[in-house]
């Protein structure tokens, strides 16, 4: 459908410039006056020191999702590694000792100088074991080798940290749904 | 030689000689204005303006002094860049270019009245000290000669440059600085007109005598600033360097200090313009509502209301600073100890400001009354109370002067560049004529109501 949009002919007064150019020093002064006298209400912020708000459902650093037992909840399909278009998920499978999973993951590094956080891998996850809701957005290193995160670091994130109604990751241990999901995990079948 | 030191006491000289620390007045307001530039334009575009930099004192840490310190580093960078020119240019007016705005502006504020004339009687002869450093007829046409100099510098640097785009904006400066002082010149006239005189203290009488003369001559105030506006070369007239068009106009083969030369002469050219303005228009240096004679009479109340609005001033600052302090302690920022050290400093400060301030204005409420001062055992008559008036004749002219200024970085931030043709069309066909009707009006209702 073709939207035609009709501008408003400006009258004579816009078009003599001088009023609206008032009424934008106006405006402008306002804006003005307001970050000199109400500083503190600027919608910027002093970036480093104080951290924008982000919400959960930006892509941010990836995520490893726990069992109740601490233990990822990643059975090394390798779907996310296919998905990804930027090939930097790099991982290893082994057969699992749970025997009620087939494969565990030995080794899963994402690097994230190459990724570019589509968020594929995420979607790609048949068990839900990938995320992106850290809500980190800087990571900052000084070598190129420290921008590949490896799995205890994808793993270390603290339940406590995230919602209560998010009950997948109050799952993790240390989270406050931990134990019945322990209780219903069963225990460790060796 | 003896016998002219000899002709004046060396009171007299003494005042005199300080008077040359007027030429300063434009170099000083740099400091002022490009900070004041910088964050006011933050602000407008709901930024915060640059305020990272700084230096480091013992106990209080980080001083950053709201930005200022950014300004002072960036100046430092330009101060010991390399100095590049393009090859082929020619030498030697490509590096005298750079200079012509800035000197200008040191020799342009000899003709601005700081103060009324201080009058004091020494033994049984009075001695009366003109408020300008230079005490001539010509008075603000010698200024205006000397502005319209300073376009020699745009067209001379895009001449030697050897560039397209620095001779185009050259070209662009001279034209529009012909067509702009055409319109500066006839819409001070109403006002001259009426006061019948180029000295501009003769202007700031008349004004203290009657209205000022944004009041008297509403029409002329605003041709008068826009053109003044055009003639500094800044947005919404700044097609001499636009961007767009010409990378950076005539100083596009400029770097480093040579670049900071334009930078300074263009800041210093906006603080004396914006000195004059206040001049012709808002009274100078009168106080508005209170005649000399008033603040003269009673010169130590005057001080102690200097002071107060002083304190005033200070402490609203103070409660912008406790109330920003205070959202800082409840923010999540991770250098809170940093900051609120750093602002202890300011708080300090303030807080010695504000007494020293209350102090010295009961203090010459009560006892600044002075009669007469002993200079070389011979008593002198109303020293005193010249060297107040003047105090706050000065402080006057420049608040008004800093108003001015922001006016000028306000409509900057404010209204987008014009069209070269557009600008041309302004300046001959509107501002021109309107200027013209405004000077016969004037003549004509002056003529019909005062005679003159
Ligand atoms: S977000 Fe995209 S690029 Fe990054 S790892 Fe996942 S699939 Fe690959
Ligand atoms: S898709 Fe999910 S389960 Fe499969 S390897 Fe990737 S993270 Fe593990």
């Amino acid at each position: 459908m073709v939207r035609q949009i009709k501008q408003k002919p400006m009258n004579w007064i816009e078009r003599l410039y001088i009023f609206e150019a008032f009424r934008g020093l106006w405006t402008t002064l306002k804006h003005a006056l307001r970050g000199l006298l109400r500083y503190e209400t600027l919608p910027t912020v002093p970036y480093p020191e104080i951290k924008p708000e982000i919400s959960r459902t930006y892509r941010a650093k990836h995520r490893l999702m726990l069992r109740p037992d601490g233990t990822p909840r990643c059975v090394a399909c390798g779907m996310c590694a296919t998905a990804c278009p930027a090939h930097c998920i790099f991982l290893e499978a082994a057969p699992a000792e749970d025997g009620r999973i087939e494969k565990r993951v030995l080794r899963f590094d994402i690097d994230h100088l190459v990724c570019v956080f589509c968020g594929l891998c995420v979607e790609a996850c048949p068990v839900d074991a990938l995320r992106m809701d850290t809500c980190d957005t800087s990571y900052v290193f000084r070598k190129r080798e420290d921008f590949v995160t490896p799995m205890y670091q994808l793993m270390s994130w603290d339940p406590k940290d995230y919602p209560q109604d998010d009950l997948q990751s109050q799952m993790a241990p240390g989270g406050t749904k931990n134990k019945q999901a322990l209780d219903a995990w069963g225990l460790k079948v060796n | 030689m003896m016998e002219i030191i000899q002709s004046k006491h060396w009171v007299e000289w003494l005042i005199t000689i300080c008077k040359f620390g007027f030429a300063f007045v434009p170099v000083i307001f740099i400091l002022l204005l490009i900070p004041l530039e910088r964050r006011g334009a933050g602000f407008i575009q709901d930024r915060q303006g640059p305020n990272r930099s700084y230096f480091k004192i013992p106990y209080f840490g980080r001083i950053r002094l709201f930005g200022w310190v950014q300004n002072a580093c960036d100046g430092l960078k330009l101060f010991f860049k390399e100095n590049y020119s393009p090859s082929g240019v020619n030498k030697f007016i490509f590096s005298i270019a750079p200079a012509i705005p800035f000197a200008i502006v040191l020799i342009s504020p000899c003709v601005i009245p700081w103060f009324a004339p201080m009058v004091f009687t020494m033994g049984d002869e009075v001695i009366r000290i003109s408020g300008q450093t230079v005490d001539t007829e010509v008075g603000i046409l010698l200024l205006f000669g000397l502005s319209s100099l300073s376009a020699f510098g745009a067209v001379l640097a895009g001449w030697a440059s050897k560039s397209k785009y620095s001779l185009l904006g050259g070209l662009r400066t001279s034209a529009m600085t012909i067509s702009y002082e055409v319109c500066l010149g006839l819409s001070i006239m109403g006002i001259l007109l009426l006061v019948g005189s180029f000295r501009i203290d003769e202007i700031i009488a008349w004004q203290e005598a009657n209205v000022w003369g944004i009041v008297a001559q509403p029409v002329a105030f605003f041709c008068f600033l826009i053109a003044m506006i055009a003639e500094t070369g800044r947005a919404p007239f700044d097609v001499a360097e636009g961007e767009p068009e010409l990378v950076a106009g005539f100083h596009t083969e400029y770097g480093a200090m040579q670049f900071g030369l334009f930078y300074m002469g263009e800041y210093s050219h906006i603080g004396i313009n914006s000195i004059l303005v206040a001049c012709l228009f808002l009274g100078g240096y009168s106080v508005p509502f209170v005649t000399t004679e008033t603040i003269q009479s009673n010169i130590g109340i005057s001080l102690a209301v200097l002071c107060g609005i002083f304190v005033v001033a200070i402490l609203a600052f103070l409660h912008l600073l406790y109330r920003y302090a205070r959202w800082y302690k409840k923010s999540a920022a991770s250098n809170k100890q940093v900051i609120l050290r750093e602002y202890s400093l300011y708080k300090i400060l303030g807080w010695a400001a504000v007494v020293v301030f209350a102090v010295a204005g009961v203090a010459s409420a009560l006892f600044f009354h002075p009669q007469f001062t002993v200079i070389d055992g011979q008593p002198v008559y109303g020293i005193g109370v010249a060297l107040g008036t003047a105090l706050i004749h000065i402080l006057v002219l420049l608040v008004k002067a800093i108003f001015f200024c922001w006016i000028w970085i306000w409509v900057r931030w404010t209204l987008p560049r014009f069209r070269y043709d557009h600008v041309m069309n302004l300046g001959w066909k509107v501002i021109l004529n309107i200027a013209l009707v405004n000077l016969v009006l004037t003549a004509l209702i002056a003529k019909l109501l005062g005679g003159i």
